[in-house]
């Protein structure tokens, strides 16, 4: 019982940690200056649609938010397309060739953003696409084709070789199989690649700080610049910044996990 | 409807040799059962007949076509899984029609043919349902339809049975063996239950380390083992065995060994005097005595299993533990003196060096 009673205190205390400051941000989005800066925190406050307002009446939000879902959409798609085949290739072919493709693809990633982010600088500079959605596309496929491979194989490997076989003497070819068998079979897993390569690239900051001046700026660029007006900085805008930042990847997750209860919900008979 | 032609087939893994050398002759409407041991290549040889494995060397012929770069589509095979291996995203019927989806049949005829096998199968109320929702048995059957509705020429199976229960396998087993004789479709069964094998096969085909072992009907198989191994693979309770010496004294022909000394009719088996043999009698072809002639073992039995309807009697003579199916009522107690006689030319002699059975052909 009282083991029991712990337990629940404590996961109740874990939650809390996560989600007060969530709460907070979301509360200080609603709050005057006047209420932010008290040194006694508010719970209890007249909200105002002031910081709301001013982030959404600027041009520049209304840009980097068209610019973000473009680029992250488009490199999402780009990495499921090209990433899932890969993985499915590597899941079906282990060998010592497949396991130093695997391992190649994350290298991207073991260096230091800003290692990367200057080659790419000088690439997209001499190519005359630096600054354009197209470079921001093409250099967030890199991130997002990785992600999607290393997460996808292991859900292609718990496809059991036997369904594919089965498909096989079915008469399917290899690229049915795949497409038919393996992808569907496969999808709650890759659901999670989905929507974990989509959080990155929405969040990324470094690349996009280097990579873009104006016309490809990114949310989180637009978001970041609010907090350099003059000397106060304003919380209140910041934090309407941060609940509009969190709105996309929040709509993209509830849109996936209701879509995994429908296709997966047992029918109790 | 079709033959399969295996010649000198062989199945390499790097270097490791999996089957070396296999050739058989597969009749028309014939129903073949691969059996033995785990590891013995039953399953590599099957998957090599449907096309999912490559073969290394030789030939493979389905109704007279070397099939041995075929894609399993064009080998006019259906195959049914250990574990199901039902497409679990997809309903029961689109499952069974997903074959004939790809050929491009009429929906109005899938439809058709859909009702026919499950009818046959009694899948019918559970056409909606998707396969996690049916037990063992239920999944099993729609995985038979599914072969089924292509109306292949060779039907395969890959331990159909073996995820099931005890009395569900029974069942099943009749089942298949109804289908086939509606359907006289020729059929490569692998299993490694030799009830299976002796209840459902036309022809068992025996395997040991990838080669053949033994090929005959079942009756051939249990009365006429080609070897020791063959012997104690096929029956239970098994076959016992003992180690002893072949000798003569005048026309009379002895085996001898600790304990044991027994007459056998000479003209059954190839021997020379002195010879180190294998004697092997069923446990069913002892029947209890009670006096000693030159047929006869003794021994003190130890420990008696009871089957109902019969009992298996474990006793001990010399050095070696023997077994007795009598009938349950006429059991003797345990500790008891027992004295059992083998019956009349049910006795097998194996060389104790090649485990070659020393029958007479």
């Amino acid at each position: 019982m009282i083991t029991r009673f712990l337990g629940k205190s404590l996961l109740v205390f874990c939650a809390a940690c996560v989600l007060v400051p969530l709460l907070w941000t979301l509360m200080n989005a609603f709050k005057v200056n006047a209420d932010l800066l008290t040194p006694v925190p508010q719970f209890f406050f007249d909200p105002t649609f002031e910081n709301i307002t001013y982030v959404l009446s600027r041009q520049s939000v209304f840009g980097a938010l068209y610019n973000s879902l473009i680029i992250c959409l488009s490199a999402v798609g780009l990495g499921l397309v090209l990433g899932l085949p890969a993985a499915y290739a590597i899941a079906r072919n282990p060998n010592r060739i497949t396991q130093e493709i695997q391992f190649f693809v994350l290298s991207l990633r073991f260096l230091p953003p800003v290692a990367v982010a200057i080659p790419f600088m000088v690439i997209w500079l001499n190519l005359g696409m630096y600054d354009t959605r197209w470079s921001m596309i093409i250099t967030y496929s890199l991130i997002t084709i990785s992600i999607t491979i290393w997460l996808s194989i292991p859900g292609f490997q718990q496809v059991p070789k036997e369904i594919e076989e089965a498909a096989r003497v079915d008469g399917y070819g290899p690229y049915a199989v795949f497409a038919k068998v393996a992808l569907p079979v496969a999808m709650k897993s890759l659901l999670g690649a989905l929507a974990f390569s989509f959080v990155l690239v929405w969040n990324e900051f470094m690349l996009a700080l280097m990579l873009t001046t104006s016309d490809a700026k990114t949310l989180p660029i637009v978001a970041s610049e609010m907090s350099q007006q003059g000397l106060n900085v304003p919380w209140g805008i910041l934090n309407a910044a941060v609940v509009l930042l969190s709105i996309p990847p929040l709509l993209l997750l509830g849109l996936l996990s209701s879509f995994l209860n429908r296709s997966f919900a047992q029918k109790n008979r | 409807m079709a033959e399969i032609v295996c010649q000198n087939i062989k199945k390499n893994y790097g270097a490791v040799e999996v089957v070396p050398d296999f050739s058989l002759h597969v009749e028309d409407h014939e129903f073949i059962v691969f059996l033995g041991p785990s590891g013995c290549g039953k399953s590599t040889m099957l998957r090599m007949l449907a096309g999912l494995e490559e073969i290394t060397g030789g030939q493979l012929m389905i109704g007279g076509k070397v099939v041995n770069d075929l894609e399993p589509r064009d080998r006019g095979i259906a195959m049914v899984f250990q574990n199901y291996a039902l497409y679990p995203h997809m309903t029961i019927r689109d499952n069974i029609a997903f074959g004939l989806r790809r050929i491009k049949v009429p929906e109005h005829e899938i439809k058709s043919r859909t009702e026919d096998v499950t009818s046959v199968l009694g899948l019918g109320p559970y056409l909606d349902r998707k396969p996690t929702e049916l037990s063992g048995g239920q999944q099993q059957r729609v995985a038979i339809a599914r072969a089924m509705i292509k109306t292949p020429d060779v039907f395969l199976f890959d331990e159909p049975l073996s995820n099931l229960d005890a009395k569900l396998r029974a069942t099943m087993r009749e089942e298949i063996a109804r289908l086939h004789k509606k359907l006289r479709t020729t059929t490569v069964y692998v299993t490694h239950d030799q009830m299976e094998a002796m209840t459902l096969a036309d022809r068992i085909v025996l395997m040991k380390d990838g080669q053949i072992e033994q090929v005959g009907s079942p009756e051939e198989i249990y009365e006429r083992p080609v070897s020791r191994f063959v012997a104690s693979f096929i029956g239970t309770p098994a076959m016992n065995f003992i180690e002893l010496k072949v000798e003569q004294s005048g026309t009379e022909w002895f085996v001898v060994g600790e304990g044991v000394k027994l007459t056998f009719d000479s003209s059954r088996f190839d021997v020379s005097v002195g010879q180190q043999v294998t004697l092997g009698v069923r446990p069913s072809d002892f029947e209890a005595v009670s006096e000693v002639t030159d047929r006869t073992l003794a021994g003190e039995c130890d420990l008696i299993e009871y089957h109902g309807d019969q009992a298996l009697v474990s006793f001990r003579v010399g050095s070696v533990h023997l077994h007795a199916l009598v009938a349950a009522r006429q059991r003797p107690s345990e500790d008891e003196h027992v004295l059992f006689q083998i019956r009349q030319n049910t006795s097998h002699l194996f060389d104790a060096t090649t485990g070659r059975s020393l029958l007479k052909q």
